[in-house]
């Protein structure tokens, strides 16, 4: 990083600076035409999508897409249930309830796994650590099926608790292994004074270990966060469109279906994880690294 | 249980103890969410199982996986799903690494590129598969739009409906979102690289390609690896791209196995048949697992 940022005044060859910023054209092209593609989408009216070639540079902009899918009507009034207007609000609710409640109990739970595998070492601790190291690798598409059987048994298909139980299928091992790759890095010291000072495993880890592990802790919960908001095979399957991405999916075969509602409601969907990795980029691309480049 | 676990506490077995209830409710979640339904998917595939799931239904032994690896669908489906694997982790790798090199360089604007290249990583599959649906779209699509202005087409072309170019369209679609994967981690790799190694070969004599293949690629073999390795699983798990793209169509040309799952699980609901599949995936996916365990661990141990 340090070194990356020291001019040493080395001078670049004039064709290789001009190589340099014509990769950096394409790279913007590459990453931004779609996404502006997608933005203005959602910023026309349907009469104007209609222009060809597609006006990548709009004569009039207009907020009506974000309104109706917000507030009011997208135009699929006969058929009231898969109007977005009545359900986005609502599905945005439930996927900032179920990805919350993750948020929460996966730090709980995984940061006192990850706590004991760094820290308290016992017998069978590092093939359990490999075992969650490898489900990341079995796809959770192929255990499904249990999980449709038994939540039609106990009632609790189309309900938040659904995925908020089927999820740790994927958000759980992801959050041990992030905070075991943190707590490993961490500093024994203080841990150790602690215990000299008297205090019990329970006080060091919450008085203790807690604060000073807070950005691996907020790394591992944008993460969680992130899984948790994207999902959408499980929310496809278990529930009926409670989420936000089985919702987008759904109104794509609406009959009266609007592409420029759609895509306003894309935009929406992805602003809070985009929005939250940008504010936490360094921890996030810090702890993803960590346990990559180790 | 402080009091107690303070009398023994330099103890090495209360250590371990301790340890122990710390990973215990991690891993009761684990068996119970993981293994438990592991099991289950197997039992499954071995019953011809109602189409309600209320039970196992009669023991078919493996006749399910007879059925698959006689139908023509499953091999069709087989060989999508290599094509898509090999283009999107050939590609994902290949792009992602060139993002990285050039966002190593000194270049003005270079903070902003580089949270632009967190976007699409950040951006959930599903809208991932939405966002290029229409961007590739035969009518409003802003792919036509670039491709036209540019004089390469003359009229706007129905790429996702065209057998001939719909798996190429959702292969880029998912490169696009995985390559910005790749590159974060290869970038950070690369920001590890001592510059004085560069400088030292730049005395040398050695030129731009020979420095790239003899500093640049050895020193990103570990990050190469395991980014690759990420790439052929997540080529594996891809469902939501396709599904949101094309729903496997037109015809079968873009199913592969997530999507054909869940065909027999939730459209067919011939949950033994579906479960079936979901095994041999499965088991494709746990070899390529199994070589990132050993990965991971023989890395640990040097």
């Amino acid at each position: 990083m340090a070194s990356s940022t020291i001019d040493r005044g080395r001078r670049r060859r004039p064709a290789a600076t001009i190589a340099i910023y014509a990769g950096v054209l394409a790279f913007a092209i590459w990453i931004l035409l779609p996404v502006w593609y997608l933005v203005v989408s959602s910023l026309i009216t349907p009469t104007q999508l209609g222009i060809k070639p597609f006006p990548l540079v709009p004569s009039s902009i207009t907020l009506d897409n974000y309104a109706s899918v917000l507030f009011g009507n997208t135009g699929g009034r006969g058929i009231g249930s898969t109007d977005m207007g009545a359900r986005l609000v609502p599905a945005i609710g439930q996927s900032l309830f179920v990805s919350g409640c993750l948020v929460v109990l996966n730090l709980l739970i995984a940061g006192a796994a990850a706590y004991g595998l760094s820290r308290y070492p016992f017998r069978g601790a590092r093939v359990f650590e490999l075992s969650v190291i490898a489900t990341r690798i079995v796809p959770a598409i192929a255990i499904i099926g249990p999980f449709f059987v038994a939540f039609r048994v106990m009632g609790v298909l189309n309900t938040p608790w659904a995925l908020v139980i089927s999820y740790n299928v994927f958000t759980l091992p992801l959050a041990i292994m992030i905070l075991k790759n943190y707590f490993d890095q961490l500093p024994r010291e203080i841990e150790e004074a602690a215990k000299i000072d008297g205090a019990t495993r329970l006080q060091t880890l919450w008085i203790i270990i807690v604060p000073i592990a807070k950005p691996g802790l907020v790394a591992a919960g944008v993460l969680i966060f992130l899984e948790a908001w994207s999902e959408f095979f499980y929310a496809l399957v278990l529930t009926n469109q409670l989420t936000v991405p089985p919702l987008l999916a759904g109104f794509q075969s609406v009959q009266q279906f609007n592409w420029n509602a759609l895509a306003a409601a894309t935009v929406m969907s992805m602003l809070p994880p985009t929005v939250l990795v940008l504010i936490f980029q360094r921890h996030v691309v810090g702890a993803l690294t960590a346990g990559v480049g180790k | 249980m402080a009091a107690a676990s303070d009398l023994s506490g330099l103890g090495p077995k209360a250590d371990r103890a301790f340890g122990l209830k710390l990973v215990a409710p991690a891993m009761i979640l684990l068996i119970a969410l993981l293994a438990v339904p592991t099991v289950l998917t197997v039992v499954y595939s071995l019953h011809d199982v109602p189409a309600n799931g209320a039970s196992f239904g009669p023991f078919v032994g493996i006749e399910n996986y007879t059925i698959i690896f006689a139908s023509p669908v499953f091999w069709r489906s087989a060989q999508v799903t290599a094509t898509f694997a090999i283009g999107f982790v050939v590609l994902s790798t290949v792009i992602g690494l060139a993002m990285a090199l050039l966002l190593n360089q000194r270049f003005i604007g270079r903070g902003l590129a580089r949270a632009l290249l967190i976007i699409p990583w950040a951006t959930p599959w599903l809208v991932i598969g939405i966002l290029w649906k229409w961007f590739a779209d035969g009518s409003v699509g802003g792919l036509n739009a670039v491709l036209m202005m540019l004089g390469l087409i003359s009229d706007y072309q129905p790429f996702l409906s065209d057998p001939n170019t719909a798996l190429p369209i959702t292969v880029l679609a998912a490169v696009w979102r995985q390559a910005s994967f790749a590159g974060i981690l290869l970038l950070a790799g690369l920001q590890t690289l001592p510059e004085e190694l560069h400088e030292a070969a730049g005395l040398d004599g050695a030129n731009v390609w020979q420095r790239f293949t003899n500093i640049t690629l050895p020193w990103l073999k570990p990050v190469l690896i395991t980014v690759t390795v990420f790439n052929v699983i997540y080529a594996f798990l891809q469902f939501d791209v396709v599904f949101a793209m094309t729903q496997g169509g037109p015809g079968d040309t873009t199913q592969v196995l997530s999507v054909l799952i869940y065909r027999q699980l939730f459209v067919n609901t011939n949950i033994g048949l579906g479960s079936a599949l979901a095994v041999i995936l499965g088991v494709v996916a746990l070899v390529g697992g199994l070589a990132i365990v050993r990965l991971f661990y023989r890395r640990e141990v040097q």
